[in-house]
């Protein structure tokens, strides 16, 4: 059999239906026990496993009904680690920045059974998903370590046991997002050497999604990265880091985002071909895997999938255009 | 700046829901405002601001005021965790009406305390901006001097303390071949005050830049971060004898409370260069990066330093 080409997958989140909005609220009020919103939340995470697999998505995720914030979900799982107070976002969003006040530990795996029940639910792969180690720290504050590369390396320990987990858990895709990777390019070194201690004797497919910075001072530095697939935003910045490609091959797996997530607006399906096909003349197809920018919680239920039934719809067409299947 | 008070987020929610109008979020904001300024009188801060409580972050507050600008999709701000809406400039920069004059002028109402106006600077606002009219950093950079000299002057009318640039861009890694721009925008944005002036820097230090042409900028005050830009302390060696000194001596990217003594030490290492009536004493950058209750904190413990070291320099 041939090797499979233009996978489809999502990069991690699925907005939170409103059901499951609101149980967290009852909940972190203490008005409803945690075991009922454990089943909401499961409940929800089946009916997005059901979604992508009814829609032919090729790589699923949990979806992420029971984590709020992609690195305050592990601080709050980690020992040494206290939620404070709230800091703005961005305008009128606020989120409660974990503090390191003590040696970080992992007792218990924190994702692993998450991930069980997801791929109980389907003969699809589901992918494990981690935050890597630099981007936990980097949108922490720090009492403990006082030295930004000791917390990040203590961090990379933490982050590599949990990814055994899943691992010998059978997981054949585990994701280690560094979206903070791209911030400070003097700390590349640091954040690197981070990944390499998270990534140590995995022989499952690695991946690791980067948004929100300047990528022309990373690359193609980031392809040192000890990982096996990186996934891109390019719909936002109409693509314009497939120019860099052409500078620097790009010789890793590349997952492309090909629909704007911050974005109410629906891409044409036409638009979206012909993303893929600017991808394609620079990656080959059995390289190059195709999702959404980012993760989809900010974007309503239906816009979400909306979104995703443009990325297979469009997957599927230029697959038929272009003989590859 | 401070991070939001919670009744000034309840009044945006209700906002979203059609359940309060902008009045009422401007109502919230007041009150806020007046309760950061009495938190500065009581941790004993001498110069004050109004708190910034009515920024949604430091570059849209501003483009929304100029015209020639629309506001889009959300960026990161330099290496923190906060997002702000992204300014495009589409039209010659114009300033039609103040923008910050009411704010200047509650929070003067609200206290008897010097209160100083903050303007974010031409070089960070043009910088952190996309130009879709100019297409020239240079011509983008001297229109807003333009723009903004005519804010600090209807605010100047309104007799504040102390008007302070904010040009955190300047010493971010990569611009330093700015500098011949930014000397001269910084000339076009402080022509014909008479009102005293600050140039604060933050987010690294002036080592990339030659740090003595910065000091020589037309500005009274000149504030350094010495967190985030640890070689400053090296800077002031040749920090000119006629300058004030903002000495952003504790740290507003991170919890960790410094010590009372930590304060004192770093303002006397500063006196060994700076006589001790010229220092500003300060957090290193606006505190909103940290939760309300760490940064009440860290301006107790500011304010409490700064008085021993007086008491220990007298």
């Amino acid at each position: 059999m041939a090797d499979p080409v233009l996978l489809t997958t999502s990069v991690g989140s699925f907005p939170k239906p409103d059901y499951i909005t609101k149980a967290r609220a009852e909940a972190s009020r203490g008005r409803m026990p945690r075991s009922e919103l454990q089943g909401l939340e499961q409940k929800a995470t089946e009916e997005w496993i059901r979604f992508q697999e009814d829609l032919g998505v090729d790589i699923l995720v949990d979806g992420e009904m029971y984590r709020g914030d992609m690195a305050a979900y592990f601080a709050e799982n980690l020992e040494g680690f206290e939620l404070g107070g709230a800091v703005r976002s961005y305008g009128n969003r606020y989120y409660q920045k974990p503090i390191a006040i003590g040696e970080v530990r992992r007792p218990n795996s924190i994702t692993v059974e998450w991930w069980q029940y997801a791929q109980s639910l389907t003969e699809k792969p589901v992918k494990g998903m981690l935050t890597g180690p630099y981007t936990i720290a980097d949108w922490s504050f720090d009492e403990h370590y006082g030295s930004r590369e000791d917390f990040v390396m203590a961090l990379a320990d933490v982050i590599h046991a949990e990814a055994m987990d899943l691992q010998a858990a059978g997981a054949q895709y585990i994701q280690i997002d560094e979206p903070a990777i791209s911030v400070r390019p003097e700390e590349f070194g640091i954040a690197r050497r981070a990944f390499e201690v998270v990534t140590a004797g995995l022989s499952a497919t690695t991946l690791t999604h980067i948004c929100y910075g300047d990528f022309s001072t990373i690359y193609p530095a980031m392809l040192d990265l000890p990982v096996d697939n990186i996934d891109l935003e390019m719909a936002n910045s109409g693509y314009v880091l497939l120019d860099s490609f052409r500078k620097a091959p790009f010789t890793k797996q590349l997952s492309m985002g090909v629909v704007d997530v911050h974005s109410h607006v629906m891409e044409p399906v036409e638009e979206v071909k012909a993303g893929i096909l600017r991808g394609l003349e620079l990656v080959p197809a059995d390289r190059l895997l195709i999702d959404p920018d980012c993760g989809l919680k900010t974007r309503t239920v239906d816009e979400a999938k909306e979104k995703l039934r443009i990325v297979v719809q469009a997957v599927r067409e230029v697959k038929q255009e272009k003989g590859l299947i | 700046m401070e991070a939001g008070g919670a009744s000034v987020r309840r009044a945006w929610t209700r906002l979203d829901r059609d359940q309060a109008t902008i009045d009422d979020v401007h109502t919230e904001e007041d009150g806020f405002t007046t309760e950061v300024l009495k938190e500065q009188r009581a941790a004993g801060i001498d110069v004050v601001t109004d708190g910034q409580v009515r920024w949604d972050d430091a570059q849209t507050y501003w483009a929304r005021g100029i015209e020639g600008f629309d506001v889009t999709g959300l960026i990161r701000w330099f290496d923190t965790n906060t997002y702000y809406r992204q300014p495009v400039l589409k039209s010659a920069p114009k300033w039609a009406h103040p923008i910050a004059a009411h704010d200047l002028e509650y929070a003067k109402s609200q206290t008897d305390l010097p209160v100083k106006a903050v303007i974010t600077g031409p070089y960070t606002l043009a910088k952190l901006s996309l130009d879709e009219h100019y297409g020239d950093l240079q011509k983008f950079t001297f229109a807003l001097a333009e723009v903004l000299n005519q804010e600090a002057k209807a605010l100047e009318a309104l007799g504040p303390a102390m008007i302070q640039f904010d040009e955190p861009a300047i010493v971010r890694p990569g611009n330093e071949g700015d500098q011949a721009i930014f000397e001269q925008a910084m000339r076009v944005l402080t022509a014909g005050l008479s009102t005293k002036t600050a140039l604060y820097t933050y987010f690294g230090g002036v080592g990339r830049l030659d740090a003595s042409r910065i000091f020589a900028l037309p500005f009274d005050v000149v504030g350094l971060d010495f967190w985030m830009g640890p070689e400053n302390w090296d800077a002031l060696e040749s920090f000119p004898a006629e300058k004030e000194l903002g000495l952003g001596i504790v740290d507003a990217r991170n919890t960790k409370l410094e010590s009372v003594d930590e304060i004192v030490e770093g303002v006397k290492r500063a006196v060994g260069h700076v006589s001790a009536d010229r220092i500003h004493v300060n957090p290193s950058c606006g505190l909103e990066f940290l939760p309300r209750d760490r940064a009440r904190a860290k301006l107790l413990r500011l304010g409490e330093a700064t008085a021993r070291a007086r008491e220990a320099l007298s």
